[in-house]
């Protein structure tokens, strides 16, 4: 998978490159309105990752030179400004998503995730599979060996999360502003992760799926198989 | 004391030091001019009289003649004239009494055939004294015209005059700084008030354009504060992922990581009320506040059962035109605010319909003044999460909507309601 990450700010850039490198994508990287330019009509992307805001230009107008050469690109705006107009505007320019700085790394590469299953670029199955856990996201539905396991609303999108992010340390806060948006402002937040998380830890369990949710010392959690 | 009060009151202490100097005055003069007028005409009569005796006219005497004793006669030895005001008892006719009356009087010493005379003559002067009161008399009538005529025409001309400054002083109580039209001032012939207005003019225009500053400022350092911390955010979240970690630089980490989690919160929401505030939600849709409010509901469900908190809701379907996000973030804050505040077992009642909106919740007493409950960052919980700013968005989300939003509290049961006509 071929991501063009178009940013102005070198370390954040740096930052989301490193992150998603992890993540087995492949990254180019474009710094400056004519870097980009250049990259677009030079090379084709299956995702394209963009700052509206570039000291050389808009980003809105390199949103309408991507569709130009290539309708099958999802682009994934990132803007400061988290304003009305230029959200409806790049989604109504064909961007497939929108997100607002400061956002959390596993923010960003489940959105992207999302994103590519939504396009559904290989044409075939989009579910996802993690050892015996299987995830069908069209369907929403998730099965552990096999057997189709029942799970709230919550803890399926907090098992997605996981499973997209898998071997990372994710923030109980970025947890929180993924389950209840980042508009959640309650001290209490922290306590239902944990009570979903345990939900979630039983009910796999039952199925015979190991525990693969690990503490990281109050910090957050890390979806892996690999032991301590 | 009104202006027009004051000057008016001055204008009549005036007028009663001239009234009461000038009758004065005139009583003075006018009795001296018919003093002397009187004076001729005694001195005439008394001629008159001297004329008669000389060539032995008979004279009608009004009184038995006295006759002139001899230490009166060494007195006046030379012709003598000699004025006076004497008070004689005099019988009124027709009413039996006896009155004194003042009279002037004229006693000449004088020798006529060889023979000393006193002649005595005088006259009346109770009919001048009826003159002179006649007089002043007439002169306070005529001041008094004169004093309420001006009064009158004073009222008028002067309401006349404020009728622009009172209409101006209106406008001026009514003057937000958040207006983004200049001030309308009625304008005025006189200098005074042109002087006025153009001051208030420059200073409300002054006023307006450094407040604007102020919001473009707060909102632009927002902004700009955005991109660092998606930096040092994205760069502790990928320290993170290091393996080589001890617990105590987690912990340290961690620290870090929500301060700045902290921050960026903060500074999320500083600049939505900024963006409120602007009028950059401007866009009107039609919204029905039933379906935002039970999609909230559902976005807090854990929080509410976590507290066995009771939601009872009255809503109705109606439909309204606002902006989406700004109605969003209302219903949003409300229902958090009603929640966090809340006690375990507690109660949340939300009402909606097409005029009001409540949400009433059980909780704590509260301990500080409910009037600085909606400014910004006091904060009346402990709660180490809260920004204090989730009520200013509320009141600030229902100004620009010119929607009316009032607080009480009774019995630990705290309301608010939000009217929506004006």
């Amino acid at each position: 998978m071929k991501i063009l990450i178009v940013e102005d700010e070198i370390e954040l850039l740096d930052s989301m490159t490193t992150y998603l490198k992890n993540e087995d994508f492949i990254c180019e990287r474009a710094s400056s309105f004519f870097e980009a330019e250049d990259k677009i009509v030079g090379f084709g992307y299956d995702i394209i990752i963009l700052d509206i805001t570039l000291p050389d230009g808009s980003g809105i107008d390199l949103l309408k030179l991507i569709k130009e050469h290539s309708t099958k690109t999802g682009v994934l705006i990132v803007s400061a400004k988290n304003s009305l107009d230029d959200k409806l505007l790049g989604l109504d320019l064909g961007a497939d998503d929108y997100i607002t700085k400061p956002f959390h790394l596993a923010e960003l590469n489940s959105r992207i995730n999302s994103l590519i299953r939504r396009r559904n670029f290989d044409g075939d199955d989009s579910s996802i599979q993690f050892n015996e856990i299987n995830v069908d996201p069209s369907s929403k539905s998730v099965t552990v060996n096999g057997k189709h396991i029942e799970l709230t609303k919550k803890e399926y999108n907090l098992l997605l999360y996981f499973i997209t992010n898998k071997n990372k340390v994710l923030t109980k806060e970025s947890i929180a502003e993924h389950l209840w948006g980042d508009d959640i402002e309650m001290a209490d937040s922290y306590d239902f992760i944990y009570t979903h998380m345990g939900n979630l830890r039983k009910k796999m369990k039952k199925l015979g799926a190991p525990n693969y949710l690990q503490t990281m010392y109050g910090l957050g959690y890390k979806f892996t198989d690999n032991k301590q | 004391m009104k202006l027009i009060q004051r000057t008016s009151r001055t204008y009549l202490w005036l007028s009663i030091i001239i009234f009461i100097a000038s009758t004065i005055i005139l009583i003075f003069v006018l009795t001296t001019v018919m003093n002397n007028r009187l004076d001729d005409q005694l001195l005439y009569n008394k001629g008159v009289i001297a004329k008669r005796i000389k060539y032995d006219y008979p004279l009608t005497i009004f009184e038995e003649p006295e006759v002139l004793n001899e230490a009166e006669n060494k007195k006046f030895a030379k012709d003598t004239l000699i004025y006076k005001d004497t008070l004689i008892l005099r019988a009124i006719e027709g009413e039996g009494v006896n009155e004194f009356e003042k009279y002037r009087q004229l006693t000449a010493y004088e020798t006529l055939h060889g023979t000393r005379y006193k002649i005595i003559t005088r006259n009346s002067l109770v009919r001048n004294q009826d003159f002179i009161w006649v007089i002043v008399w007439s002169t306070f009538i005529i001041i008094l015209l004169l004093l309420t005529g001006l009064w009158i025409l004073n009222t008028q001309i002067s309401k006349k005059i404020w009728r622009p400054f009172n209409t101006n002083l209106d406008k001026l109580k009514k003057f937000s700084i958040q207006d983004q039209n200049p001030i309308a001032l009625e304008p005025s012939k006189i200098d005074e008030f042109i002087e006025l207005n153009n001051s208030i003019k420059g200073l409300t225009l002054k006023l307006q354009s450094d407040f604007n500053n102020l919001k473009e400022f707060s909102e632009n350092a927002s902004h700009e504060m955005q991109t660092p911390l998606a930096i040092m955010k994205s760069k502790i979240e990928l320290l993170l992922q290091s393996s080589t970690l001890t617990k105590e630089q987690s912990e340290q980490l961690q620290s870090i990581y929500q301060a700045g989690n902290r921050l960026s919160k903060l500074n999320k929401t500083l600049l939505l009320l900024a963006k409120v505030e602007n009028q950059q939600f401007s866009d009107k849709e039609e919204i029905s506040f039933k379906t935002l409010i039970e999609k909230q509901l559902e976005n807090y469900e854990d929080f509410i059962i976590n507290k066995k908190i009771t939601v009872h809701k009255e809503l109705s379907d109606h439909i309204c035109s606002a902006n989406m996000i700004l109605v969003d973030t209302l219903v949003s804050n409300l229902l958090s605010n009603a929640i966090k505040h809340n006690i375990p077992n507690g109660k949340i009642d939300i009402i909606y319909n097409k005029d009001t909106l409540i949400f009433s919740n059980t909780g704590n007493t509260l301990k500080g003044d409910p009037v600085n409950l909606f400014n910004r960052f006091k904060k009346e919980s402990t709660l180490k999460d809260s920004l204090g700013l989730g009520l200013a968005i509320i009141k600030q989300i229902c100004d620009v909507n010119l929607w009316q939003l009032n607080y009480t509290c009774k019995e630990n049961l705290h309301i608010i309601t939000v009217i929506f006509k004006t």
